[in-house]
């Protein structure tokens, strides 16, 4: 019994490394000398650090700028699908809808979530294209805010309708209008929810590449994956300042995870499992 | 007095319809992203579009024709299924064992737990990076370690017989932490008692599992299959930095083509033809699960 145990843990602690290091090679890698990145047999801990790739990013590649706009659409999305999100998400949790529209409305924008984004993206580049919004902030906002939509209404209505009914009934017995008791009631309750749920939109926005690619072709409103994929080009890779701005684009992301660690199950399963 | 019972007039009907006006905002733009697009799909697969100066010409099923005999459609479409199959089965696998391991009493849990998640939060294009440096043909890390066991010379994702499998490899990578966190928390959520009946039945490991764990852990298994298979079947930022869909084709997915076909050579009549069908088969797949989903009462 000691030995199976034993092996368990052997074979959990070397699955777990597996993962983990791929991480660990990246942050090392992005603080070597160029020489010590194509060191045979492998450098693990550079033993001159250098600092050189974040510095060339930030003085030389406007990697600053890239930030810039990943941290403008990512706040702005979340802002504009959590509004638009969380009121639908309440209407459908609490209102029937004739014809069973509630199921409806709500399998609906659940199958919006199937959609393949290539499929979507050539008829909304000509859409953008055609109202000026591409290269522009604006536009890959208003798309990420439309493609991040069903999994706030879906989270959402989960939360809410984990809520009883008889709290905003009581406060609209006691003279609130709905809206109201919506804002004083409801809303403080589902808190945490709405929390975690902005959270995952941030880390979605924030990770996005194909819209970016195409909507964002030029500096004004490229994001960081751009400013990243922007490193590999066709005649050479650089690779220190590939890592350095890998690394920038990771540490946010690990912030935030960290935040919503309670509702991990439940937004990576679009609400579908309470976790 | 006039004005304010326009106004009491107008509150009452916003406060009547409010279940509208708070849906209202989220179907304009649910209908911008599908209705549009699908509207846009279907009048653009049967033209060819110059995409600069958006100039149409009817071209009837002249697309599906040419779709039928491109062979780097078909290309498309079996790497597709191979990376889509494969990755998700070893996911599928890995994750399961990995849950079952770890649901069981173990000193450290939650610290392996958390290690264990931290690569599926990455951005798709780090997960990229990082293997384009573990991958490094001479220098490389990983090259370095095969090499302590005789093994050498791989040159992963440059090579056509190694380059989806490289490409599979950083899905695994990525996504094996996402199926281990669904299947933990399905194995969780199953309560104590049968497994303490089956105990005193004298059930054997086998039979419990088969019986009472796997039929519980069922729905788990259904959401964790379809969002892996839709993710995977549309994959494109890891194979866009790493390969760009070479060598000779060798990795390139739909999606890929797709993308090819519709911002490199200005197809796009082509490229929404192929889109449409690479939407029918989406939501083939997806409402084969999503009715599975329903009778287990999921949704």
């Amino acid at each position: 019994m000691k030995v199976r145990s034993f092996f368990r843990y052997l074979v959990i602690i070397l699955i777990t490394l597996a993962i983990i290091f791929p991480v660990i090679w990246l942050v090392s890698t992005s603080f070597k000398n160029p020489v010590d990145i194509f060191a045979v047999p492998p450098i693990f801990i550079p033993g001159n650090p250098t600092t050189d790739h974040y510095a060339t990013l930030f003085f030389e590649a406007d990697i600053f700028k890239y930030i810039l706009n990943s941290v403008i659409v990512a706040s702005i999305t979340t802002l504009v699908s959590l509004l638009a999100g969380t009121l639908a998400a309440y209407s459908l949790a609490r209102f029937k809808f004739p014809l069973n529209l509630n199921f409806h409305l709500s399998f609906w924008v659940l199958s919006t979530r199937m959609f393949p984004p290539i499929v979507t993206i050539i008829p909304l580049f000509a859409m953008m294209r055609f109202f000026g919004l591409v290269n522009t902030r604006i536009g890959l906002i208003l798309a990420y805010s439309a493609f991040n939509l069903p999994f706030v209404v879906w989270m959402m209505r989960g939360f809410f309708m984990e809520i009883p009914k008889e709290l905003e009934e009581a406060a609209m017995v006691d003279g609130d209008s709905r809206m109201t008791a919506f804002r004083r009631i409801i809303l403080p309750i589902a808190k945490p929810g709405l929390v975690a749920t902005a959270v995952f939109t941030m880390i979605l926005s924030w990770n996005e590449f194909l819209f970016a690619l195409i909507l964002s072709q030029t500096r004004a409103a490229a994001t960081l994956p751009i400013g990243i994929a922007s490193t590999v080009t066709q005649y050479e890779i650089k690779w220190g300042q590939m890592s350095a701005a890998g690394v920038i684009a990771v540490v946010p992301v690990l912030v935030f995870a960290f935040i919503v660690q309670r509702h991990l199950v439940r937004g990576m399963s679009f609400g579908a499992i309470k976790g | 007095m006039k004005t304010n019972s326009t106004r009491q007039l107008r509150i009452s009907w916003f406060e009547k319809n409010i279940q509208w006006m708070l849906i209202v905002p989220t179907v304009i733009l649910l209908l911008a992203l599908t209705v549009y697009p699908l509207v846009y799909l279907v009048i653009g697969m049967f033209h060819t579009i110059n995409i600069r100066t958006g100039e149409r010409t009817f071209v009837g099923l002249g697309n599906f024709i040419e779709m039928v005999q491109d062979p780097f459609f078909w290309n498309a479409m079996k790497n597709t299924a191979i990376y889509t199959c494969s990755a998700v089965a070893i996911e599928f696998g890995l994750g399961l064992f990995l849950a079952v391991a770890l649901s069981r009493r173990i000193v450290g849990r939650n610290i392996f737990r958390s290690l264990i998640l931290t690569p599926m939060m990455l951005p798709p294009i780090v997960a990229a990076v990082i293997f384009k440096i573990i991958y490094m043909p001479d220098f490389g890390i990983l090259n370095w370690f095969l090499a302590l066991f005789g093994i050498e010379g791989i040159i992963w994702e440059a090579s056509v017989n190694t380059a989806l499998i490289s490409l599979i490899i950083v899905d695994v990578w990525q996504w094996t932490p996402f199926m281990f966190l669904i299947l933990l928390a399905g194995l969780q959520a199953i309560p104590l008692d049968p497994y303490e009946a089956a105990e005193v039945d004298g059930a054997t490991g086998l039979q419990i599992f088969r019986d009472i764990t796997f039929p519980l852990l069922k729905p788990a298994v259904l959401i964790a299959l379809l969002l892996r298979i839709m993710d995977t079947f549309r994959i494109f930022d890891q194979i866009f930095i790493m390969t760009g869909g070479g060598p000779a084709n060798a990795t390139e997915t739909m999606s890929i083509y797709i993308y090819r076909h519709g911002f490199r050579f200005s197809d796009v009549g082509y490229a929404t033809a192929m889109s449409f069908v690479m939407l029918i088969i989406t939501i083939m797949i997806s409402n084969i699960f999503i009715k599975r989903l329903r009778t287990e009462e999921v949704f």
